[in-house]
């Protein structure tokens, strides 16, 4: 037996603990406060420069905001459905998980397929990057005659947009996949189906789940400017209305909560990101 | 039933491979290789880069077809990887995904081992090659050699009777490398029994370490075998038993085929084929 010397012995304290500790140190990172303070105060400056209509004060959207989030009667006034922001919130966020987890479903087996089979590659890869290269808000209107302005036409176009990068992802990381790991495998007794769930899938998570974060972040502003074309309910809508109605403190009160929950959901996928591809690099 | 000494583990008949490159040309990666390899032998595959013994191997570990000839293994002809074959790889070939105990597990997982029994196999192996410390570590965060210590630990765990070496230790630094030739020698010695004994094949470009650690050291040369010498010498071999002059009569002779040395009438071992 070989003594292994003790400085060979590795790092095993917990990783996720540090990492934690480091991210909440960089939320709380002065210089990163001093920023947003920076921000909010240039714009109460500019605020005593100009008229409220065209800039509203930021004390005033925060109090618009939480005055509007659990009733808003004008905005039944204006025919949107939900006289609240929580409910179009809610609305506009049903959508944005139910179109990111058909989109993801969509595009990771057909990228992983495409990484596997030179066949089905040569017939979707094509049309995916056709689908990614194109503008997906034109296809917008074109949605509204087939689908109206229920929720299917917000969701299709979201599914669209989030198949289209998980595909790329999914597919680029099936083929970079070392292939030593897969012969490594076979050469261990392992049969085709272990392959897909020890090998296969574990070994491009990371990256797909990086992929998906992407997606999500876009989902959110696809999901609103697709309400915003034509939808009964959703952020989007709202937005629209406030436009229309010409308030600006409706509007910023909007998209602060439209961009707090955005950033919430970030935060959330980068922490199951972080859980599930531990093995992978820290601080990813 | 206890198998007769002897027993042959692996049988090649005239193995040929042929490779097509890019621009459409064939190659003879191997040529035309008959050799037998009786169970328990330690053999070292030495040549030239490129004279096809990784190749050799691939085809012994299921993972490259044969263009012809046959290769059986333990009475039957081989047909894709088998866990009686196992393989340790020049890269890392650890799953970084896994932990350190997980991979060292996965085979005796495929066979469907129970959990408990294939835990405590795989413990046993891991302290075996000393790092019993690091059970519970991702691979990404151990050191090359470490790694390669668990890459040996995997193979043998899932108990394969012929063990495959491709350049294992190539890229480590010469301390590492030491410890783990030894770390192998003690494992495949496993019960002291000659009827425990894997067989293996260890291709290796470095002839001092065929020399320390071989039965046989098979000698490749374009495709080809070109000698086959047997290593009598005792184990374990240490720096003194290296300058033994039958030891260096087979490095002169080595040399020769590796062509860094011209033979000379004082330096020509008598090698002994098997």
């Amino acid at each position: 037996m070989t003594p292994v010397a003790d400085s060979l012995r590795p790092r095993l304290r917990s990783h996720r603990l540090r990492a934690g500790l480091r991210s909440a140190w960089i939320a709380l990172d002065p210089l990163r406060l001093f920023g947003v303070v920076l921000f909010v105060g240039v714009w109460q400056l500019c605020t005593l420069m100009l008229p409220p209509i065209i800039l509203p004060t930021p004390w005033g959207v925060v109090s618009r905001l939480s005055a509007d989030f659990w009733s808003a009667p004008a905005l039944s006034y204006y025919g949107v459905s939900e006289a609240n922001l929580y409910g179009n919130l809610l609305y506009t966020a049903e959508n944005v998980v139910i179109a990111v987890a058909i989109g993801a479903a969509i595009g990771i087996l057909s990228g992983l397929l495409s990484a596997r089979f030179a066949l089905f590659r040569a017939v979707v890869d094509p049309v995916m990057m056709t689908a990614g290269t194109v503008p997906i808000l034109i296809a917008a209107p074109f949605l509204l005659i087939w689908f109206g302005v229920g929720r299917a036409s917000a969701v299709c176009l979201v599914i669209f947009y989030v198949a289209v990068i998980l595909y790329v992802f999914a597919g680029r990381a099936a083929r970079n996949l070392d292939p030593i790991y897969e012969q490594s495998a076979r050469t261990l007794g392992a049969t085709s189906r272990r392959m897909v769930r020890d090998i296969l899938i574990p070994a491009t998570v990371p990256e797909i789940l990086g992929g998906l974060r992407i997606a999500l972040a876009g989902a959110w502003g696809l999901e609103a400017i697709s309400e915003l074309l034509g939808a009964q309910s959703g952020m989007g809508k709202v937005l629209e209305v406030l436009a229309g109605a010409t308030d600006p403190q409706g509007i910023m009160a909007t998209l602060l909560v439209l961009g707090l929950t955005a950033i919430v959901a970030d935060g959330l996928m980068a922490l199951a990101v972080a859980r599930i591809a531990q093995w992978s690099a820290p601080g990813r | 039933m206890s198998p007769p000494v002897d027993r042959r583990m692996i049988e090649l008949a005239n193995v040929q491979r042929t490779f097509k490159r890019g621009d459409g040309t064939t190659v003879q990666a191997i040529s035309d290789v008959s050799l037998t390899v009786p169970e328990g032998e330690f053999v070292c595959m030495i040549g030239t880069s490129g004279c096809g013994k990784s190749t050799l191997l691939s085809m012994v570990a299921g993972l490259l077809e044969p263009s012809d000839g046959s290769i059986v293994v333990d009475g039957r002809e081989i047909d894709g990887p088998g866990r009686e074959r196992g393989m340790v790889f020049q890269k890392d070939s650890v799953f970084p995904w896994m932990r350190v105990i997980d991979n060292v597990e996965y085979g005796l997982k495929c066979r469907g081992v129970p959990a408990s029994e294939r835990r405590a196999i795989a413990r046993t192996y891991l302290q075996r090659v000393g790092l019993a410390h690091v059970e519970t570590a991702w691979p990404r965060e151990l050191s090359g050699g470490m790694l390669k210590r668990v890459a040996i630990a995997t193979v043998f765990a899932n108990g394969g009777k012929v063990l495959m070496l491709d350049e294992p230790f190539g890229a480590l630094d010469y301390v590492t490398r030491h410890q783990l030739q030894d770390v192998l020698l003690d494992l495949w010695d496993e019960t002291g029994g000659k009827a425990a004994r894997r067989t293996i094949l260890f291709v290796t470009h470095d002839v001092d370490e065929a020399l320390s650690l071989a039965d046989r050291i098979l000698v490749f040369g374009t495709g080809r075998l070109v000698d086959d010498l047997r290593v009598d010498a005792p184990r374990p071999r240490d720096t003194d038993s290296l300058l033994q002059p039958d030891m260096v009569a087979i490095k002169h002779r080595l040399l020769g085929h590796l062509g860094l040395e011209r033979p000379t009438g004082r330096a020509v071992a008598r090698g002994t084929a098997a």
